[in-house]
């Protein structure tokens, strides 16, 4: 509330210098190798959600993302400025149209079973991917990609039906790993047991609820990489013991640290917190093509009974900035900059009425239980709406009875995401109308227009102007509500090393960290 | 009635369990219009703060105060408690007399299934049905309701079997009265003294399970003032205000405390041995 | 103990695992969910969905899935889970067993101290030490697992104190004193809910064996007050206490579920938790199967042992 004044960027000016400490260390590691990681040790990293699948084509949490990085690699991977950098692929060539790219693959790269890495092992991986019977999330974050083919000397082509300059930032998305070509093309049950890839580390055990191990990759095709020499992802259901854990000392890195125990956490003896802003919102998904919601008027009425301030703090526990109903925030690089909306319950009442709902409205907001903030938004808005006349009932679920039943299906619910690399990858997976989770029907010909008019755009300035209209479109006609933003919030003792939060919240470099001195040794 | 109670008077552990249901009876009757605040509303500006002058027990993660809350979930823990031991009594029962009744090969089949049944905790056989049902207050007290079936139909059977052999049994069966008026006039009051005793455990034990199973995430929904949803939701911030989890933990324990009292007492002033 | 006895209590098990199956198994059929909704997740296209049915026999009629069902069980295979893809079986025994330590190293602390306290109470009936055990029977009967198990997570783990981790396991192959240490917790909060019942139920047997008539006699006889306490009156009212060990094992069984899910420990009622979130049917089939027949099974022990010490019992 102090810093309801500030405008928006510079409070997250002052966020990002809060997070100096570690932006300096991640300064000094991408520069030069300054100073000397030492070598060898066990890293015990905790998660909050199981890993529930190995087959990195099938992966879609957070910690399945991180074991998917550990063990296999990518054409190309994220950089922390969210620019492509190479993976397997060492360099990449588009045609003058944008429409035919071509991958050249890094030299001497091998599988974990010794077998050099060829460009038939790219193809059939990614085209495995892009197959529907696959059923991979990542399948339609790719790109609008055509064909993949097997170049002339060893090269990987890739074909899209637009001109599509972000292909390799899609490219380096989760989900988009490269295994052995004669599982790629056959059946896949052996990913479900085994990991023959070509990432840092290699598989040691896998129980997916408690403990996966894996090591060093002697034969990584990164020179002097990983530092570590085993890693240890503890599975902590319970934020509680994953806390006490880390502050205990039995964990050494944290991956999330929930906002209400990132103060307690970072204050404890040895512990480092670590805080990014980032792209990762949480909405209020409405139906736009069902009443009540395809009325602007009860959109906007709702929209205007949020306190997004107090929003911040109740969910977030002021670890957070605040939305303007659009997906785009200070973290993103097209972002277009508008003061924020205020509450202003008598206009909210007043739309309600003229919407034809003088005495109210009710109905029914579904949250899934996974993350919890979820259900803390869910009744944070029931309160501040029945101000304005809203009855809003909470209805709480199992998180996978929520994907089953509810999401892109259900007409009111509690939405939440990861950053994505560009807002092109934002606006295609959920705002326009073939978005792969088109979710809200929105289906608004303008906006869809505008974002597909930035896509072939080279010019920046240009572009700029375009995903500023685009996101005037949303906050205008609001086809979600976005009340607020997640910093991300992770922790780690500190003796961990080089480890570097990253905005998007699903990459990890793991390779890179190191143990400092006053690690435990552990067998 | 007024007999019972004056016993239950005279009985220590009686008395206490009436006294403490007493008050329970009032706090659900005018628990709601004594509570100082709204149970739902928020004070942005004191969340998570200790007991004060203003928050008596403090306040939870949304500025809420803790006692209104517990004043106003007083209501529905309860009766919800009581819902559930009643389904499960009448449920049970009528398996039980039944089985009782019928006896020969029936009654085994019957007794074979419940015997099996029981052979599944409480709280894992209430958490599949409620998964079945789908998480919601109502649902938890259906599944507890049907967990609890098996055991009270157990002791109906029991009672049933024990009047069966007793001369006025014999006597109605000999006049050729119905089976439905033998088992309505002649068993059932049997029936009443030691149902109620198991049925004041039962509820004891039903608003624990509630309140397990709401923690679980299974049972009332959110912003819902139910005891044991109020520690699962406090809990992420129990570092910072123990409070939020020790007043309606407390509570909890004092309802239960009160009915297995109160099914103490019942037990032994109904109990035709000890009169 | 007649054989007819022993025969008569293994068909009744067998019955009980029979009707238990099919509560499962019925239970996890009318699940709303999609088994191969589950494994293919929500990005699955309608003909990998019929892909998968046809290959985990989903298209049969369910008596032919409860046949195959049961009949992998008999021979040891629980299925595959739909959420990872790993066999069933493995995953269960390994919580299993983790499950067992926890329950047995709880069971063992109950006996220790619960039957002392009962037995003192009776003895000292309506004396100080009688009334300070009620009350603290009636406090842990009371007091929901969850409640006690939070409540001793907020006070004994916090960093300043130091005392316990508060959660995570260790093996017992990799550290026994730091397997135990982290043990201590959810011990510590099974024995307390635990001892609760068990010493009410020992007080009350003892009460009632000390008013009966033989002991009276002994008493009258001239015996040695702790020769009739110990010779008479402990032996007999032990018996029940057996049956109301086995009894609890159900109440144990609640208990592991929540105490291990608070206190993140990896075992079987974690898992079934787990296995619930995310409609995971062969794993809900498998976990509660065998948390049940666990019951079953230490209930049978139970009636084998009371038959076998209480001789003047006819068993038919």
């Amino acid at each position: 509330m102090k810093t309801k004044s500030l405008p928006l960027n510079r409070r997250l000016f002052l966020k990002t210098s809060a997070a100096l400490p570690f932006l300096s260390a991640s300064v000094g590691l991408s520069s030069s190798k300054a100073f000397a990681a030492s070598k060898g040790g066990t890293l015990n990293v905790s998660v909050n959600r199981a890993p529930g699948k190995l087959n990195p084509f099938l992966h879609r949490l957070n910690s399945e993302y991180l074991l998917g990085e550990l063990l296999y690699s990518g054409l190309t991977r994220l950089g922390q400025d969210m620019s492509p950098q190479p993976d397997l692929a060492e360099s990449w060539t588009p045609s003058a149209d944008l429409t035919e790219w071509t991958f050249t693959l890094r030299a001497g790269a091998t599988f974990h079973n010794g077998k050099a890495v060829v460009a038939a092992d790219a193809v059939a991986s990614l085209n495995r991917v892009l197959d529907k019977a696959t059923g991979s999330p990542g399948r339609r974050n790719l790109g609008p990609i055509e064909s993949v083919s097997e170049g002339s000397d060893g090269t990987v082509v890739i074909k899209t039906s637009l001109p599509y300059g972000d292909l390799p930032v899609a490219l380096a998305y989760s989900t988009a790993k490269i295994v052995p070509a004669e599982i790629a093309s056959g059946d896949l049950a052996p990913l479900d047991q085994q990991a023959i890839g070509t990432g840092p580390f290699k598989l040691v055990s896998y129980e997916p609820d408690r403990l996966t191990v894996v090591e060093a990759n002697p034969d990584y095709f990164i020179e002097g990489l990983p530092y570590l020499d085993k890693i240890n992802l503890m599975v902590f259901p319970d934020a509680t013991a994953e806390m006490a854990a880390l502050i205990a000392g039995e964990v050494d890195l944290s991956l999330e640290v929930p906002p209400a125990d990132f103060t307690r956490v970072g204050a404890a003896t040895g512990v480092v917190g670590l805080r990014t802003p980032s792209g990762r919102f949480i909405d209020i998904v409405m139906a736009n093509d069902k009443p009540p919601f395809n009325d602007l008027r009860v959109r906007e009425a709702l929209s205007l009974s949020l306190d997004r301030q107090a929003m911040i703090d109740l969910v977030a526990e002021g670890f957070g900035s605040p939305g303007n109903d659009t997906p785009i925030n200070a973290a993103y690089r097209y972002y277009g900059d508008a003061p924020v909306k205020k509450r202003d319950i008598a206009r909210a009442k007043q739309l309600l009425a003229e919407a034809g709902y003088p005495d109210g409205l009710k109905t029914t907001l579904v949250a899934s239980v996974k993350p919890g903030y979820r259900k803390t938004l869910a009744v944070v808005v029931r309160e501040m709406a029945k101000e304005a006349g809203f009855d809003i009932e909470v209805k709480t679920m199992a998180h996978s009875t929520y994907l089953d039943q509810v999401w892109k299906k259900g007409d009111f619910y509690v939405g939440f995401y990861n950053m994505q690399p560009t807002e092109d990858a934002v606006f295609k997976l959920l705002f326009t109308s073939d978005a792969a989770w088109n979710e809200t029907r929105w289906n608004n010909g303008d906006f869809d227009q505008l974002v597909e008019k930035a896509r072939t755009t080279v010019d920046i300035a240009e572009r700029a102007k375009l995903y500023a209209s685009a996101q005037e479109k949303m906050r205008a006609d609001i086809p979600a509500l976005v009340p607020v933003f997640f910093d991300l919030l992770a922790a780690h003792r500190d003796y961990v090393e080089n480890y570097q939060l990253h905005p998007r919240g699903a990459t990890f470099s793991l390779e890179k960290v190191s143990l400092g001195a006053g690690a435990p040794q552990r067998g | 009635m007024i007999e019972v109670l004056k016993r239950l008077l005279s009985h220590p552990q009686g008395a206490i369990g009436l006294g403490l249901g007493a008050i329970l009876i009032l706090a659900m009757a005018f628990g709601p219009l004594v509570a100082p605040y709204d149970p739902e509303s928020f004070d942005y500006s004191a969340r998570l703060v200790g007991p004060t002058a203003n928050h008596w027990m403090g306040t939870d993660q949304f500025g809420r105060d803790i006692l209104s809350r517990l004043l106003w979930g007083a209501r529905s823990t309860v009766l919800l408690g009581f819902t559930a031991t009643l389904i499960g009594t009448s449920l049970g029962a009528a398996v039980g007399i039944l089985s009782g009744f019928l006896g020969g090969w029936i009654d085994d089949a019957i007794m074979r299934v419940v015997d099996a049944t029981m052979a599944i905790p409480n709280l894992l056989f209430a958490l599949l049905i409620v998964t079945v049902l789908g998480p919601s207050g109502l649902n938890a007290v259906i599944a507890i309701g049907i967990a609890f079936a098996p055991g009270m139909a157990r002791i109906a059977r029991s009672v049933t079997l024990a009047t069966r052999n007793h001369d006025y049994v014999s006597a109605a069966v000999a006049r050729g009265e119905s089976a439905a008026y033998i088992m309505a006039r002649e068993i059932l009051p049997n029936m009443v003294a030691p149902v109620i005793v198991e049925g004041t455990i039962r509820v004891a034990f039903a608003i624990m399970l509630l309140a397990t199973l709401s923690f679980l995430g299974l049972g009332a929904q959110p912003p819902a003032p139910e005891w044991g949803l109020m520690i699962a939701e406090a809990r992420g911030f129990m570092f910072r205000n123990a409070w939020t989890i020790v007043w309606p933990g407390l509570a909890i324990a004092t309802v239960a405390i009160a009915f297995n009292l109160l099914g103490d007492g019942l037990r032994d002033v109904l109990n035709p041995r000890t009169r | 103990m007649s054989l007819a006895y022993l025969v008569k209590r293994l068909v009744y098990l067998l019955i009980t695992a029979l009707v238990v199956s099919i509560i499962v198994f019925g239970i996890t059929q009318i699940l709303p969910a999609n088994a191969a909704q589950m494994l293919l997740g929500e990005f699955a296209t309608p003909e990998a969905l019929a892909a998968i049915e046809a290959r985990l026999g989903l298209d049969q009629p369910a008596y032919r899935q409860y046949l195959d069902w049961i009949g992998g069980v008999l021979v040891g295979d629980f299925g595959t889970s739909l959420r990872t893809g790993l066999p069933v079986g493995p995953t269960v025994v390994d919580a299993m067993s983790r499950s067992l330590t926890l329950a047995g190293l709880s069971l063992l602390m109950v006996t220790i101290v619960a039957i002392p306290l009962g037995v003192l109470a009776a003895v000292y009936q309506g004396r100080k030490i009688d009334l300070g055990v009620s009350l603290t029977s009636y406090i842990g009967v009371s007091l929901p697992e969850f409640v006690l198990a939070t409540l001793l997570l907020v006070w004994l783990t916090r960093p300043e104190l130091g005392w316990f981790p508060a959660s995570g396991y260790v093996p017992f192959a990799d550290d026994p004193l730091k397997a135990l240490w982290h043990l201590a917790l959810p011990v510590l909060t099974l024995t307390i809910v635990l001892t609760a019942h068990v010493m009410r139920m020992v007080r009350s047997e003892m009460v009632d064996v000390l008013h009966s008539d033989y002991v009276r006699a002994a008493d009258l006889r001239g015996l040695p007050r702790h020769s009739v306490l110990f010779r008479h009156a402990l032996r007999n009212s032990l018996l029940p206490t057996i049956t109301v060990l086995a009894l609890d094992v159900g109440y144990l069984i609640g208990g592991i579920i929540v105490v291990e899910e608070i206190f993140a420990f990896p075992g079987v009622g974690r898992l079934l938790i787990v296995a619930v979130q995310q409609r995971d049917l062969p794993l809900i089939q498998a976990g509660a199967l065998i948390m049940a027949m666990t019951y079953a099974f230490s209930n049978l022990l139970a009636d084998f042992a009371y038959a076998y010490l209480d001789r003047r019992i006819q068993y038919d």
